[in-house]
């Protein structure tokens, strides 16, 4: 059941300690990049790029769990693309040329997202999200969101058991079958969904939430060497793979 | 009729949750499953309906290897009732609730019907059947989860912490149901923290600890052994600490024992 | 002196046709361990959200009386006024510990409160040395034991320093000695520090000993309300249909005149006659 495993697990690895600032900074630049390239050649480079992080970050596991389910759906992005764009265009190797980029884009999305977030703990990504001045409820609601996905998978494991435990069998029967046999599992999940989101919020305000205008920060995160060392290292990627387009006209 | 035999699980290679378990439940028996959290009660039971496979090892129910059928085929004769009665209650109405695995293991329509209102009768849940389950009371929404796997006469029963926010008055009307369920002959097993639930009702008892079962036999002995059940993240029933305290030997679940002897200490026969 | 003084407290759910509270009065005095008890569904969750202004703040619906606590009206002062004198613990520990780690989930309230961050350190340091806790510190809570996730939620409440700790049914999804260690935690805390306890519980053969006075509630309203041995020993508590002890049935059948509450008291009382 699990697809892209993005949930962050605690470890302590050069990665870990980088201050999420600037591992913001790496996620932005290689995005520009990803969106900006479709040569297949440096798109695939772009990909390699991020396994260095991924190895060093010693979450080797998690990721191969989220590129497995990538490739899973690239066979789909292939298959579309290369129908829409056969379809405009009419040439053959143009379409095929253009769906393998897209594929690999979204391979080297997934593998840079995954790299980011599977070393980056949600509550100093919040910390970082209110020192860039962004709103403290919005930080906390993007950090619970994800402190919940394990709860939530672990929940929707339990009601497809129980359902099957009923005789549900969900891989019988036609699409339109199929899709009507998720409803036992949808209306269970959705309602605690609520209820859950209903109890944290009556934890929340009985401690004191939204007590005090200047509410204190108490873990503060500081940028130091190794993470300007980080910063920099990767805009010197980021313009030496851009300046490939630049100067050299490849891409 | 259920037998574990050499059965190892776990969810993270190499992590073993349940552990070299061999067990043999009789047809009609019923019994309790004790142990503290993490001990993999609900591990163990997972797979008496095939929801779970065994990783080494195997389980067989009624002559079937759980492995070579499939959870649907199993679940008919198994019925198991989840702990939180919310992960499974999803209908419009307390009639649909239970109609859906009546409909599920095809039952012609004038048997679910008869069926659907025959269960609810004898839950007390039949006026409540057009009324939405997520209006009902914890306690009611948890004996409309038993009735929905009830209803279609599994001949094993397992009920994953049935008492937990019940009442007592509850816990004696499922105790009084799960003894009607047994003299028909169904074989019934439940997991549960309810230690004096046991001591009061369930002949047979099963203590499992890291995995592993660490003592299997009739509650009136097992529940009287104090150090035992310390060891294992378990607490006496009150009549057993009290013939404890009193040095009353052999130490008794029963009230009328106890009674008896406490009297007997009283008029100093003892 | 009464910290917590509940006058005619009706209240209905918002969209619910009967009120779930119905004409309560109680007081509470400091330092007081209270137990409350009573069938499912009785408003005991209910009164719990009373006690530290949750209802009405956050919920709404028919609210009629008062509740007062440590002198200040719940539905004049908004839920973090409160909830800096009432702690409540929940049923469920895992929807009430939301950080990744223990120290951070201490941390929390204290944040929200906007102390001074050398105030803060020092609250964490009292709080994880009295909770005897120090090997959970950098642990994620949603990794723990049930027991270890409902000592931690206290933990968080008690940095914040409130007179009073109301706790719903802490040991529901506990083991037995877990649920133990729970409740004696709770007895110590009263001993040892004064707090003012109010405990939602079904195990009365662990509670009832620990408890100063017991109310058990019915339909809304309490039905009964006293020393624990006056509570438990009445026809009325039988009636209701709560999970009467063992050993307070044995010394009714035995005709005992004591009303002793532990299996130790009962065998003393024997051997005393004896
Ligand atoms: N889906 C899962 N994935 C990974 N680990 C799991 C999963 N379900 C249970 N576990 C782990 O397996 C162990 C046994 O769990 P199990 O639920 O069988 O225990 P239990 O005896 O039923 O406990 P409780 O009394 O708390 O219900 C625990 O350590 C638990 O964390
Ligand atoms: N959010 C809500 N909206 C409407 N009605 C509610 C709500 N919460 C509880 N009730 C109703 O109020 C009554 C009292 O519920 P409450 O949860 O306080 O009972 P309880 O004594 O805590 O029960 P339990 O032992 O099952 O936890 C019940 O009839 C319940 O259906
Ligand atoms: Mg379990
Ligand atoms: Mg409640």
């Amino acid at each position: 059941m699990r697809v892209f495993s993005f949930q962050y697990t605690r470890k302590s690895s050069i990665i870990h300690k980088i201050d999420p600032r600037a591992k913001l900074v790496y996620l932005i630049l290689f995005t520009i990049l990803v969106v900006y390239y479709s040569n297949p050649i440096i798109l695939f480079l772009i990909f390699l790029s991020s396994i260095p992080m991924v190895v060093l970050g010693k979450v080797i596991d998690r990721w191969k769990i989220s590129i497995r389910s990538a490739l899973f759906f690239i066979i789909f992005i292939f298959i579309f693309n290369f129908i829409g764009i056969f379809w405009s265009t009419g040439s053959l190797e143009y379409s095929i040329i253009l769906s393998i980029a897209m594929s690999i884009r979204f391979i080297a999305l997934i593998s840079i997202f995954s790299a980011f977030f599977l070393t980056t703990s949600p509550e100093d990504l919040m910390q970082s999200m209110v020192q860039l001045k962004i709103p403290y409820e919005y930080a906390l609601t993007f950090n619970m969101s994800m402190r919940f996905v394990p709860t939530l998978t672990r929940e929707l494991q339990i009601i497809m058991d129980a359902q099957k435990s009923r005789g549900l069998e969900l891989e019988r029967g036609n699409i339109l079958q199929k899709v009507r046999k998720y409803i036992p599992i949808l209306v269970p999940l959705i309602i605690n969904s609520f209820r859950r989101a209903e109890m944290i919020a009556d934890a929340m305000e009985s401690r004191a939430f939204g007590a005090s205008k200047e509410r204190t920060s108490f873990y503060t995160l500081t940028m130091g060497r190794k993470d300007y060392i980080f910063i920099i290292v990767s805009f010197i990627s980021f313009f030496a793979i851009l300046s490939l387009k630049l100067f050299f006209g490849i891409g | 009729m259920i037998e574990f035999k050499g059965v190892y699980f776990s969810y993270v290679p190499g992590e073993y949750v349940i552990k070299n378990i061999n067990l043999f439940i009789n047809r009609g028996e019923i019994l309790a499953i004790l142990g503290g959290n993490g001990a993999g009660k609900t591990t163990l039971v997972k797979h008496i309906n095939g929801l779970l496979k065994p990783q080494l090892g195997y389980v067989k129910v009624l002559g079937m290897n759980t492995k070579e059928v499939s959870v649907a085929k199993l679940a008919k004769q198994v019925g198991l009732v989840f702990q939180n009665p919310d992960h499974q209650l999803f209908a419009e109405t307390v009639e649909k609730e239970v109609m859906f695995a009546l409909i599920n293991f095809g039952f012609p329509p004038e048997e679910i019907k008869s069926r659907t209102e025959k269960i609810l009768r004898g839950l007390d849940l039949i006026e409540y059947k057009d009324r939405s389950p997520f209006t009902l009371s914890g306690g009611e929404k948890k004996r409309l989860a038993l009735a929905a796997v009830l209803c279609y006469d599994p001949s094993i029963i397992i009920l994953d912490e049935p008492t937990t926010g019940q009442d007592y008055n509850q816990k004696r009307n499922l105790a009084k149901l799960l003894k009607r369920f047994n003299e028909e002959g169904k074989t019934i097993i439940i997991v549960t923290h309810d230690i004096e639930f046991v001591a009061d009702f369930i002949p047979r008892c099963i203590i499992m600890s890291n995995g592993e079962i660490v003592a299997d036999g009739p509650s009136d002995d097992i529940l009287t052994r104090g150090e035992l059940l310390m060891a294992n993240k378990l607490l006496m029933p009150q009549l057993v600490e009290i013939c404890y305290e009193l040095s009353i030997n052999p130490p008794s679940i029963k009230f009328d024992v106890v009674l008896s002897k406490v009297r007997a200490i009283m008029k100093g026969e003892i | 002196m009464a910290i917590v003084e509940i006058r005619n407290l009706t209240y209905r759910y918002p969209g619910s046709t009967k009120p779930s509270l119905y004409n309560i009065n109680l007081s509470v005095d400091e330092g007081e361990f209270f137990l409350i008890t009573g069938p499912s569904g009785c408003g005991k969750t209910t009164l719990c959200k009373c006690l530290n202004g949750l209802i009405p703040n956050s919920y709404g619906g028919d609210f009629d009386g008062e509740v007062i606590v440590d002198g200040l009206s719940t539905k004049n002062h908004p839920v973090y006024i409160i909830a800096q004198r009432v702690g409540l613990v929940f049923q469920d520990p895992e929807n009430e510990l939301f950080c990744t780690s223990v120290e951070k989930e201490i941390a929390f309230g204290l944040e929200n409160l906007g102390l001074p961050r050398e105030e803060i350190r020092k609250r964490i340091e009292e709080t994880i040395a009295m909770m005897g806790i120090s090997h959970l510190r950098d642990r994620a809570p949603y990794e723990l034991s049930g027991g270890e996730q409902q000592k931690v939620a206290i933990a968080a409440l008690l940095a914040m320093k409130p007179k009073i700790l109301v706790l719903d049914e802490p040991t529901a999804n506990l083991d037995p000695f877990s649920s133990k260690s729970v409740l004696d935690l709770l007895s110590r805390l009263k001993g040892e520090f004064g707090m003012t306890i109010i405990l939602v519980e079904h195990r009365l053969e662990i509670v009832a000993k620990m408890a100063d006075r017991c109310a058990i509630l019915n339909n809304g309203s309490i039905a009964l309300i006293g020393k624990p041995e006056e509570v438990l020993y009445s026809d009325e508590a039988e009636a209701i249909g709560i999970g009467i002890p063992k050993v307070v049935r044995l010394t009714k059948a035995l005709g005992i005149k004591n009303r002793p509450l532990s299996s130790k008291s009962l065998a003393n009382f024997i051997m005393v006659r004896k």
